[in-house]
């Protein structure tokens, strides 16, 4: 990517289309601007099967379409060497009913400079990014230092108000790692 | 109390130690003689499996190690089976003659040479490990380095499919629900760690452990009432356990205080941190931009864009670096993405310097300094943006570095480069510090042979400076499980280690230094993390210091005869941190560098403060509840910088842990008041390195000089060229400013010179220039600043 592409995806911009498909037979192709043209806009969270972080989210995640239906929700299972078969088991294993898309060779992941899981693309119904970044800091709402950062970008999204804070760090498991491709003797082949 | 054992073993660790280094160069000249090849050293990623013996016969006792801490007694035959079959995986790609006499021979004096360097480092633990803690110490190394490989590949959930199958077969098993436990606490899945461990604690042989983990768990989920209930009934049926305690403690502390019903015999007392400051401080991360949550790692301060102003960059165990552009009027903006530092995953410490004296800042980042990794050299384009050129530059390798600097060691006007490398793994070899000479072409060359500077301990810290003021940077090299090492520039492209002529080669659980000039005597003197285990911690919170036999922070004052004396103790550094990271500053202005240490340590159920000694110039005092600061968990990549450009020095601290379940938030804690004048410097060499690293600066002002050393990174919080000296409240003119550059030239301004200001000063050029002039002078802070 080009210096000028990356200062290009700016908030505010609209989102390159991401068409990926489904790893739920009939693996119909999920379409960003079509679904976020449908509501209110467009959620896309980077997600992987093996990720400690991802975990953290499954309740968040599973409940997230029912309590925005306005908003429509897809995960993209970009992680190198993750294959379909390796998300299918997990979302049939953590009981995760939410659209996941499966992105080969990680190329959207590199469109949308994303290094980790999870990290999450809020979009307007233009397909304008008006959030990039965390779900939260990492806490649980019971704890008085618990910082939302999603919930009220989505929450602005649907009053049409700017988005407070349109960006955090992500955090989390890399996409693309030397870790994951040294020596495993450990594991069987 | 020592029993004859430990006794022993203390008196009689010089000749130990001679020993075994004896016997480890006798298994060397053997196996060179059967195999001269044999020692290749390992500069990249093996395809598939240990290429070489080594590898090999350290890979399998690591996992032979996991094993044991995982596996029932009654599933010991199966492991066996497991243990042969990793065997034949970990020597499936070892090149060599597999099944001869001379290949069986060397993986004999291979597995020798690692129990000599393993009772190398078990010595050296043991020596300094508190009478009767070795045990404890041990237990703790193992699940630290064995853990480490085990979340860095993300293979944890091999190891809960591993409990859950044991639960199984054996549901009532407390012990292994609690491990399980332990394994969601480690991931962050706190909810599912304390549904496990509710049931556990029905094992009345599991239970206190059960307790003591459900209390962790509640706490790190934000349950602090529960987490307080929990404690007090872990204490009910272990009064003693100190760690129990600090969590009860800690839990009442975020929770308005112990419940009623808590018996004092089991309350905490925390007189550390009480003493008194006009210092307040507070967190500005959130209102500025900071408030990176990740686990913290390496923080560097500096202008990456030719602004004026102090940039920040923060590494992370957990994802990729955060560069905030400072925006100059007291906000900072994300600019990972456009700068290409977003692609820079699981960086550890970053070194900032300018490698090529473009006038641009670069970067060299380490990776992982507990798992081996590759090291990136980052040029900076002058654009705003970043491009990795390690490979080109020659610095690829593969290894468990630790902490990196920048250094002219040749004074050639190029900054050279020192690689600092720990242990990747509990029983992995040592790999050699690499000391790389600037070629001034874009390129280095590895001169760590021909340069003399080699150690067998593994290494965390390492700080270059002019102990002997002779004009030379020599190195200090703060080894973990080992010897500290001195190395004295002998001014021709080598080195001579001095350490024991120095007096400063003792044992220790080293971890980073710096060099600091504390009494501003014009000497250099060395400040030196120790690291202590979690009793030593609770005891200096309790007590306000450490225990008799503990191991506080090292202060090694020069004595300007080649030697130095270790003074913390008389200097009232006196507390037993997990110290990690630190460095010093005048954070009050009263022209007394302040010492801030990060602390903590990979296990979750630790959670300690940041320390905050301040000086005035006789001793330290530890003042860090005092000015505000708060307990932040585990402090890595600690810097001191005046963001803000108005004097007031803020301290930035990155904070987070090895595991993923341990990620916290930066925090950037400036005063709210500036309690003094001040001045900042910053150079910018011409004959000398660009960076002017290296170079010495000394201001007189209200009757007394003060020094400073340029720094080219040496740990995790890279300071920032920047220079900040407190002035006190009365002396708002600085008489004169002497600077000795590493080029060798002395440059001498005389005053008045005003303070309250940022200049910048070019070497050989006498005139002063104002660095915020243009820009309208101090840029707006957080917070409205009060006159002092």
């Amino acid at each position: 990517m080009s210096p000028e592409e990356r200062a290009e995806q700016r908030i505010g911009t609209v989102l390159p289309e991401v068409a990926l498909a489904s790893v739920a037979p009939p693996h119909a192709v999920w379409r960003l601007h079509e679904m976020a043209a449908r509501g209110s806009g467009a959620l896309l969270v980077f997600w992987s099967s093996v990720c400690s972080h991802c975990a953290r989210y499954d309740q968040y995640l599973n409940t997230f379409s029912e309590r925005h239906p306005e908003v429509a929700f897809a995960a993209i299972a970009s992680r190198q060497s993750e294959t379909i078969d390796d998300v299918r088991a997990a979302l049939q294993a953590r009981q995760l009913g939410f659209t996941m898309l499966y992105d080969p060779g990680s190329a959207v992941a590199s469109q949308l400079f994303t290094q980790q899981t999870p990290r999450v693309f809020l979009v307007d119904a233009g397909s304008r990014l008006i959030y990039r970044g965390a779900i939260d800091n990492f806490k649980y709402p019971e704890d008085a230092e618990y910082e939302p950062y999603l919930e009220p970008a989505v929450e602005s999204l649907l009053a049409g108000r700017p988005v407070a804070r349109p960006e955090t760090p992500s955090f989390g498991c890399a996409i693309t790692s030397v870790y994951y491709t040294i020596p495993r003797p450990l594991k069987r082949s | 109390m020592a029993n004859r054992f430990e006794t022993t073993v203390r008196e009689s660790a010089d000749l130990i130690e001679t020993g075994l280094k004896l016997l480890d160069g006798v298994f060397r000249q053997v196996r060179h003689s059967l195999q001269p090849d044999h020692e290749r050293e390992r500069t990249a990623v093996d395809a598939c499996g240990p290429r070489n013996v080594d590898g090999a016969v350290s890979e399998i006792s690591n996992r032979i190690v996991r094993l044991g801490t995982m596996t029932a007694p009654e599933d010991a035959p199966a492991a066996w089976r497991e243990v042969l079959e990793d065997v034949r995986l970990c020597f499936t790609d070892v090149d060599g003659p597999r099944g001869s006499g001379r290949f069986g021979a060397d993986v004999v004096l291979s597995t020798g040479m690692l129990a000599v360097q393993q009772a190398l480092r078990g010595l050296s633990s043991h020596y300094t490990s508190p009478d009767g803690a070795f045990g404890t110490f041990v237990v703790n190394v193992l699940e630290v380095f064995d853990d480490a490989h085990i979340y860095a590949t993300l293979q944890y959930r091999e190891v809960i499919d591993r409990y859950r199958k044991r639960l199984e077969r054996s549901p009532g098993d407390g012990a292994a629900r609690v491990e399980l436990a332990r394994t969601y606490i480690k991931c962050g899945l706190y909810h599912d760690a304390i549904r496990e461990l509710e049931v556990a604690r029905q094992d009345g042989r599991a239970r206190p452990k059960a307790l003591h983990e459900l209390a962790v768990a509640a706490f790190r989920a934000g349950r602090n009432g529960d987490a307080a209930r929990y404690a007090r009934e872990a204490m009910d049926l272990n009064e003693s356990h100190p760690r129990t305690r600090l969590l009860l403690w800690l839990a009442a502390e975020k929770s308005g205080g112990y419940p009623a019903d808590v018996p004092a015999r089991m309350r905490m007392q925390v007189r550390s941190g009480r003493q008194p400051t006009a210092l307040a401080l507070e967190d500005v991360a959130a209102r500025v931009g900071l408030d990176k949550t990740s686990g913290g790692r390496g923080t560097a301060v500096f202008d990456y864009d030719g602004d004026g102003y102090l940039d920040v960059l923060v590494a992370a165990a957990h994802g990729g670096c955060t560069l905030y552009k400072n925006n100059g009027d007291g906000t900072f903006t994300d600019a990972s993405i456009p700068s290409g530092m977003d692609t820079c995953l699981t960086a550890f410490i970053t070194a900032v310097g300018d490698y090529d004296n473009d006038g641009r800042p670069d970067l060299f980042i380490t990776r992982n300094g507990f798992f081996s990794g590759e090291c990136s050299l980052y040029h900076n384009n002058g654009d705003g943006t970043f491009t990795e050129v390690t490979a080109e530059a020659g610095l690829s390798g593969w290894g468990p570095a630790f902490t990196a600097s920048w250094v002219d060691y040749d004074l050639d006007g190029r900054l050279d480069l020192f690689v600092a490398y720990n242990l990747g793994s509990l029983f992995e070899r040592k790999t050699r510090n690499q000391l790389f000479h600037n070629n001034g072409d874009g390129t280095f060359t590895d001169v760590t042979d021909a340069a003399g500077i080699s150690t067998e301990w593994p290494t965390i810290g390492s700080a270059w400076g002019d102990y002997d003021n002779d004009g030379r940077p020599d190195l200090f090299v703060s080894n973990s499980l080992g010897r500290s090492q001195l190395f004295h520039n002998n001014g021709d492209g080598t080195f001579t280690e001095v350490g024991r002529e120095a007096g400063i080669d003792t044992y220790g659980l080293g971890s980073i230094c710096y060099w600091i000039d504390y009494d501003n005597d014009g000497w250099l003197d060395l400040v030196q993390n120790v690291w202590s285990d979690s009793e030593d911690v609770i005891h200096t919170l309790e007590h306000g210091e450490g225990p008799p036999d503990g191991q506080p922070v090292r202060l090694w004052r020069n004595n300007r005869d080649g030697t130095f004396s270790l003074r913390s103790r008389e200097l009232g550094v006196t507390g037993c941190w997990g110290s990690m990271s630190g460095n010093a500053g005048d954070i009050n202005n009263d022209g007394y560098q302040d010492i801030v240490l990060g602390n903590g340590s990979p296990r979750m159920e630790r959670v300690e403060p940041l320390t905050l000694l301040q000086s005035d110039g006789r001793r330290f005092h530890d003042v860090t509840f005092t000015a505000g600061l708060p307990i932040t968990g585990k402090s890595h990549g600690v810097n001191l910088a005046d963001l803000f450009g108005d004097g007031r020095l803020s301290l930035i601290v990155a904070s987070g842990g090895a595991y993923p379940g341990d990620l916290l938030t930066v925090g950037a804690f400036c005063p709210k008041e500036r309690l003094g004048h001040y001045l900042n410097v910053r150079l910018v060499g011409t004959r000398s390195n660009r960076s002017a690293i290296g170079a010495r600066i000394r201001i007189d002002a209200g009757g007394r000089s003060q020094h400073r050393l340029v720094s080219g990174g040496s740990h995790f919080g890279c300071l920032p060229f920047e220079q900040h000296f407190g002035l006190g409240p009365h002396t708002q003119v600085v008489d004169a400013i002497e600077i000795q550059w590493p080029s060798g030239a002395r440059q001498r301004l005389e005053g008045p010179i005003a303070a309250n200001n940022t200049i910048r000063i070019t070497e050989g050029d006498n005139r002063i220039e104002d660095v915020y002039a243009s820009r309208g002078r101090a840029m707006a802070g957080p917070a409205e600043l009060e006159p002092a």
